[in-house]
């Protein structure tokens, strides 16, 4: 059967084009804009080479906050959301009531926009009237109440503990799938011989998710280079911009100071970060696609 | 891992501590709805999450002249946005499955690429190009960028599931006379309607909760989608939190209408959907 050469890509080209114009020009565009001095209004900009990146990499101080923000965010997602998605997974695969629900219950905040978990979480952590400090007083533990938004020492780790919650389910689902395509068989042969629950899991259930993992932390490594809404919703970089990651801060930049050429820069930094996580995952999926 | 190697009382346990971590789940709700159902004098004389005195029906109403226009945006840029996208991106998924053309595979990691781009990195210049067409603040412009975005993960999605249909279908429709048109629309479209179906979700989903391009390029207020609007309405009431839970409930129940209706499909889409 042979197709003629043009056809193919008279399928592809309605989605090529729109791809082509609205992320792959623009992005490149953007990596030259790195290598100005624009302030996003002005008929000329001057070329500078690096010296945008110089600056991030040894002035911005703010700079320098969002990638340790950005870096903290990751590990927390690789331990607490990954770990918490593992644990209700292996919670779940098993035959028992109001299983679906509870699937819904802990799924259900990951559909919900950033900025909606944004505002709930907000009114949660109200210093007088949100749910966290009110029950602390009610407990007696007043002293421990907090204006946990606006204090520089703990709004990261407020606004993460709101991300976690509406990001455990992704993990949770993904590795569900993975636990339902390990046959039984192996569990039994296992008991047959002799292993301790224990034992199945280390020996059965982490070898055969192995693939499960890498798309897990895959998708979890990207979400965390990019999480912005949440961010901006809750605390918008503040406060002392202790919250600031890359994407806030290229916003800011970017948008509020009009250094255009140095929220490109960050932009590629944010673009490199991802390609490393990304590149050896594509590869590895290619690889198994061909096989 | 079925109750073969587990005893009843080990399966008590796992009961418990799920339902421990669900309610755990829900407070963030329930204390949502039971704001949005109080007046500010109950919310201010009791404390947040007991019952309120009277039920403040009157908080809905309040939000909802604002929150109905955010949601009937959202609704329509969803309603014309996600069947255009798919369509081309399954008009590009069928070339690269079953059109086997060189660079085929390159055009496909070529695609890929495109979900590692952040959408940060693209903001400047499809800034410019919307104001040099004059697009800024109209549909059409909000329509190409959406589509654009979602080309990725669409032909992502759906090259795994065209992959899975077999290559004699296509000899046999050849033989019957089916152009490639033909082929596509009769037979694979059909035959992928499911995994059609599960991205049809996702990507109302995605549109639906998208924000930081809406926040660039829609800037008059009565275009706004419930992302962008809700920043606003909270902006305009910051201190009323009876009436911004309200407006949040509201927003969130297109959401689960959606969630509840087709959940099936759902979770398994989004596990099919990376696994590929």
């Amino acid at each position: 059967m042979k197709i003629k050469q043009w056809k193919p890509w008279a399928f592809v080209m309605p989605a090529l084009l729109a791809y082509l114009v609205v992320i792959v020009a623009p992005s490149l565009y953007t990596l030259r804009l790195s290598f100005y001095n624009w302030n996003g209004i002005a008929a000329t900009r001057k070329f500078v080479g690096l010296q945008n990146y110089r600056y991030l990499l040894s002035e911005d101080t703010v700079f320098r906050v969002a990638l340790r923000n950005n870096i903290m965010w990751m590990i927390g997602s690789l331990t607490v959301i990954i770990g918490l998605g593992l644990m209700f997974a292996l919670l779940l695969n098993r035959r028992l009531k109001g299983r679906s629900i509870f699937r819904s219950v802990f799924y259900f905040p990951y559909v919900l926009s950033g900025i909606i978990v944004a505002l709930m979480w907000t009114w949660l952590y109200h210093p007088s009237k949100g749910f966290f400090n009110v029950v602390l007083e009610q407990l007696g533990l007043g002293a421990w109440a907090h204006a946990w938004l606006a204090d520089p020492r703990t709004a990261l780790a407020a606004v993460f503990v709101a991300g976690v919650w509406q990001g455990v389910g992704l993990p949770m689902v993904l590795f569900l799938a993975g636990l339902q395509t390990i046959p039984r068989d192996c569990y039994e042969a296992a008991i047959i011989d002799g292993a301790k629950p224990r034992q199945s899991f280390r020996y059965i259930t982490v070898p055969l998710l192995s693939e499960t993992f890498v798309i897990v932390f895959a998708t979890t490594l990207v979400n965390a280079m990019k999480v912005y809404d949440i961010i901006y919703g809750m605390t918008a970089g503040g406060p002392a911009q202790s919250t600031q990651v890359l994407s806030s801060w290229m916003y800011y930049q970017t948008f509020k100071l009009n250094n255009i050429g140095a929220g490109s820069a960050i932009s590629w930094v944010l673009v490199f970060i991802t390609m490393i996580v990304i590149i050896p995952y594509v590869i590895y999926t290619n690889k198994k696609s061909h096989l | 891992m079925e109750e073969t190697n587990y005893t009843a009382s080990s399966k008590i346990i796992n009961y418990l501590i799920l339902a421990c971590l669900a309610v755990l789940f829900l407070i963030p709700i329930y204390f949502i709805v039971m704001t949005a159902l109080k007046s500010n004098a109950d919310l201010a004389k009791y404390p947040v999450y007991a019952f309120p005195e009277k039920l403040q029906w009157s908080n809905f109403s309040q939000a909802w002249a604002k929150m109905s226009i955010y949601i009937r945006n959202s609704m329509f840029i969803s309603a014309v946005k996600v069947p255009i996208g798919i369509l081309l991106e399954a008009l590009a998924a069928y070339a690269l499955t079953r059109m086997n053309f060189r660079w085929g595979n390159v055009l496909f990691g070529f695609f890929l690429i495109g979900m590692m781009v952040p959408f940060q990195a693209t903001l400047v210049p499809l800034n410019m190009m919307i104001n040099f067409f004059g697009l800024e603040n109209t549909y059409p412009g909000v329509f190409i960028i959406y589509i654009g975005f979602g080309v990725p993960f669409g032909i992502m999605v759906l090259r795994g599931f065209l992959r899975s249909i077999p290559k004699e279908l296509d000899e046999s429709a050849f033989i019957d006379g089916c152009g490639e048109l033909g082929k596509f629309f009769r037979i694979i479209v059909p035959i992928a309607m499911p995994a059609i179906a599960t991205l049809i979700i996702l990507d109302f989903l995605a549109t639906w909760n998208e924000f930081l391009l809406a926040q660039i390029f829609i800037t008059k207020d009565s275009m706004q989608p419930v992302t962008a609007g809700l920043l606003t309405f909270q902006g305009q009431h910051s201190s009323n939190y009876t009436l911004l839970s309200a407006a949040v409930l509201l927003s969130i129940i297109p959401i689960l209408a959606v969630y509840l209706f087709f959940q099936k499909y759902f979770v398994a889409g989004m596990a099919g959907a990376v696994k590929g």
